[in-house]
């Protein structure tokens, strides 16, 4: 049984590793990711935000901005999340100690 | 050669650890050890997301009065670190209730051994 796990995981490996391969190699400007076209019309990944970050929120931080300005819901719903599991922490620590 | 391992080796890296944290999924008895497994597979994930956003000759994504926003080739894309920020705070809360939910399992049970739980859950 050990053994078919074992060679199930090497499989994947080498799988996972085939697949890395075939990537653009790490930090490569020419890759398609860095040359598809924005809706801006510039060839680089996020040009919008870098361009706009500063203009829509004199915030140097382009992650802040995203996060806390484009995307502010979704990090209201990130912070929903966090106070689920808080309660759900809360709930189960609680569960264990109220039995004789 | 060079250049391959130089292309590639953050890619292979991320692969094998990420290899290791199914490993510890999979074949690990102990409960702890399985929810280790759970962390290093959410951490890989992460790590090569950030690893595919790197890009040659680019700074990081905080605006630099000296480059200005002319030429955004200066600058890192900031989606996938934002993205990836949204990531971790869900690994960490799933890590959290793991935790909890193995602290309730060892009052009930005394044990986190996988076959010893069964047997005493009969």
């Amino acid at each position: 049984m050990k053994t078919l796990q074992y060679l199930l995981l090497l499989a994947f490996l080498g799988i996972l590793i085939v697949a890395v391969t075939n990537l653009p190699p790490r930090g490569d400007v020419t890759a398609p990711v860095h040359q598809h076209v924005n809706p801006a019309g510039t060839p680089v990944a996020g040009t919008y935000f870098i361009q706009h970050a500063y203009e829509d929120t004199r915030t140097p931080n382009m992650v802040t901005v995203i996060l806390a300005d484009y995307r502010a819901f979704d990090t209201l719903g990130e912070v929903i999340v966090v106070f689920a599991g808080g309660i759900a922490c809360f709930f189960i620590l609680n569960l264990g100690r109220r039995k004789p | 050669m060079l250049e391959f391992i130089q292309g590639y080796y953050a890619y292979i890296f991320l692969a094998t650890a990420f290899t290791i944290g199914l490993y510890g999924m999979m074949v690990k008895q102990n409960l702890m050890k399985k929810v280790l497994g759970m962390s290093i597979v959410a951490a890989t994930t992460i790590m090569f997301w950030i690893v595919g956003a790197y890009k040659e000759g680019a700074g990081v994504t905080v605006l630099d009065p000296r480059f200005g926003v002319e030429d955004p080739g200066m600058y890192l894309n900031p989606l996938p670190h934002t993205l990836m920020l949204t990531a971790i705070v869900v690994a960490v809360v799933t890590l959290g209730v793991a935790l909890a939910l193995l602290i309730g399992i060892y009052r009930e049970y005394k044990t986190l051994d996988e076959p010893t739980l069964l047997e005493r859950m009969k």
